[in-house]
């Protein structure tokens, strides 16, 4: 199967400013890819360049197969921009209905259907609508005709936690159907839990694609042994991935990296009483990228 | 697309039409009291402007219908308000919705930029053309009822240029919204061009220097046939819808080829 996004070297400038360079990333089908970085990193320009708003100053970008210049590659995007801009005194769902008609037809009652599930407010003037409500506007849109591949830029921004779970659910289905997602964030808690891969863009560059589940199988975990009665400080040394073992008396504290196998067969002998493990913070792995990324280049400055 | 354009732009539609029609009744509502009145707006009193005036705002005759009418209608301010309708409405196309980042969404669409471009471009001769058949309607019933004496035909011909005229300037405008995404551009050149060019042609004809750029001026093309006296300038006529054409191609194609909303 050919891949959903296929760029290489795409490089974007605006005039001397560097909007992106040198990206080269390959989504699969199916999968649900992260794409993260601070304010001004480049998620945006990438995804006006894969929507064909802009134009490469360098470089290839293949989606779906094609070039996406060409209209019938685009009808088969769903696309959310990051600054949703709607306006007008026409309502919402005369809008919708009319994006459904350009993009070849989407039934009135699938619009309805999304709205009630978001619990948007259809019969609301565009240029009346509140930020949320926008917001779902820009979502039901982007859905709404069962794209093979959605884009959706800082999809959750401003959006009621309801509503956010409800969108999440949505994915999970975009997912489970064997659809492609992209989308952009600059807080990884807000993509960890449903993507696959998450790639991070910062100035311009991307400057690391990792796999969620091996990211977290990497993780360094934080946790708590507590027994019945103190225990041998040597039965819980020199354990695979076990590190900062501090042994007091009945509860045992440690790091681990990755599985924490070794440290659960050791704790079996004792009579556990209580265990914490803290959910790995993938917040904090990425900002090592970032810092170890800055240190380096920092290094290659001074060199 | 179309329907599409032409719906949103309705409001605009009808308020502009109501603006001309009410221009066009307030000057031509006072034609019986200036038709009894020779001795303050007779060839004797326009005498007493000074020449320059004169020219620059067109002054020839009140008292006849023909006169009278080309005066108050088709001489200066209506033709200039059309002008700032069409441009208005052409903002609309492109440059507007750009600005305002409606634009980004719509462009991903499957439709084809050209295509997009050429549609708003169509939108813009219909509104024009609807506000240009609703302001003949009001001119003709307004000169029949006030008994000035100008056949149909003859107000038919100006009104076309005058429509011709603003379509012109609307594409104009267009083009420039297209190929930099702002309004500011396209309505300022649009304002020079149209001044200058009327300038050119009315106070400039007689100075040498500057006579020869009445050929760039599109005001040129609308007034020198006289229509509302001499019927429809055809080949004038042709000179302003062939640059038309020429600078709705050139919007499609500029657009084509631009990063849009950076």
């Amino acid at each position: 199967m050919t891949a959903v996004v296929q760029a290489e070297g795409l490089t974007k400038y605006y005039g001397r400013r560097r909007g992106l360079e040198d990206l080269t990333l390959d989504i699969q089908p199916g999968e649900i890819f992260g794409y993260l970085g601070p304010n001004g990193a480049g998620k945006t320009t990438t995804i006006r360049l894969l929507l064909d708003v802009i134009r490469p100053t360098r470089g290839r970008v293949q989606v779906l197969g094609g070039d996406p210049r060409d209209p019938a590659v685009r009808a088969r995007i769903g696309y959310l921009p990051g600054e949703l801009a709607l306006e007008g005194h026409e309502r919402a769902r005369d809008y919708l209905r009319f994006l459904g008609r350009v993009r070849g037809g989407v039934p009135a009652s699938r619009i309805e259907e999304l709205a009630e599930r978001f619990e948007a407010d259809l019969s609301v003037q565009m240029g009346k609508l509140s930020k949320g409500n926008k917001q779902k506007v820009g979502l039901i849109q982007a859905f709404m005709h069962e794209p093979e591949f959605l884009i959706l830029d800082e999809p959750t921004g401003g959006l009621d936690p309801l509503v956010q779970h409800e969108f999440l659910a949505m994915l999970r289905e975009v997912r489970r159907s064997g659809r492609t997602v992209l989308m952009s964030s600059h807080v990884l808690a807000e993509v960890e839990s449903v993507s696959d891969r998450v790639g991070i863009v910062r100035g311009g560059r991307l400057v690391a694609v990792e796999n969620v589940a091996a990211l977290r199988e990497k993780a360094v975990r934080r946790m708590e042994l507590h027994f019945d009665a103190p225990v041998p400080a040597a039965d819980f040394e020199g354990l695979a991935g076990v590190r900062d073992v501090r042994v007091e008396g009945a509860g045992v504290r440690c790091t681990i990296d990755g599985r924490p196998d070794a440290l659960i067969k050791a704790a079996a002998r004792h009579t556990v009483v209580h265990m914490v493990s803290a959910e790995p913070d993938l917040e904090e792995i990425f900002l090592t990228y970032y810092s170890d990324e800055e240190q380096h280049s920092a290094r290659q400055e001074s060199a | 697309m179309l329907a599409k354009s032409l719906r949103d732009s309705r409001r605009t539609l009808v308020w502009w039409s109501i603006g001309l029609c009410a221009f066009m009744g307030l000057y031509l509502g006072v034609y019986n009291s200036v038709r009894e009145s020779p001795e303050v707006y007779g060839p004797a009193a326009l005498a007493k402007f000074p020449g320059a005036l004169r020219d620059l705002m067109g002054l020839q005759d009140f008292l006849s219908g023909t006169g009278y009418l080309q005066s108050a209608v088709y001489q200066v301010f209506v033709p200039m308000l059309f002008v700032v309708c069409a441009t208005t409405l052409a903002n609309r196309a492109i440059a507007q919705p750009e600005e305002s980042g409606t634009l980004e969404l719509v462009l991903t669409l499957p439709v084809d930029r050209r295509r997009l471009v050429l549609q708003r471009w169509a939108a813009l001769v219909v509104s024009l053309l609807v506000v240009a058949v609703v302001t003949l309607a009001v001119a003709w019933a307004l000169s029949a009822a006030l008994t000035m004496g100008v056949p149909f035909g003859r107000i038919l011909a100006a009104h076309t240029g005058m429509f011709l005229l603003a379509l012109l300037f609307g594409t104009v405008a267009l083009a420039l919204g297209a190929a930099t995404g702002r309004r500011v551009v396209a309505s300022a050149a649009v304002g020079v061009w149209l001044v200058a060019g009327y300038v050119v042609v009315t106070m400039g004809s007689g100075v040498d220097a500057v006579a020869w750029l009445k050929w760039f001026s599109p005001y040129h093309y609308y007034i020198d046939g006289r229509p509302l006296y001499e019927g429809l300038p055809v080949g004038d006529y042709l000179v302003l819808a062939g640059a038309t054409v020429v600078f709705a191609l050139t919007a499609a194609l500029a657009f084509d080829r631009r990063d849009v909303g950076v």
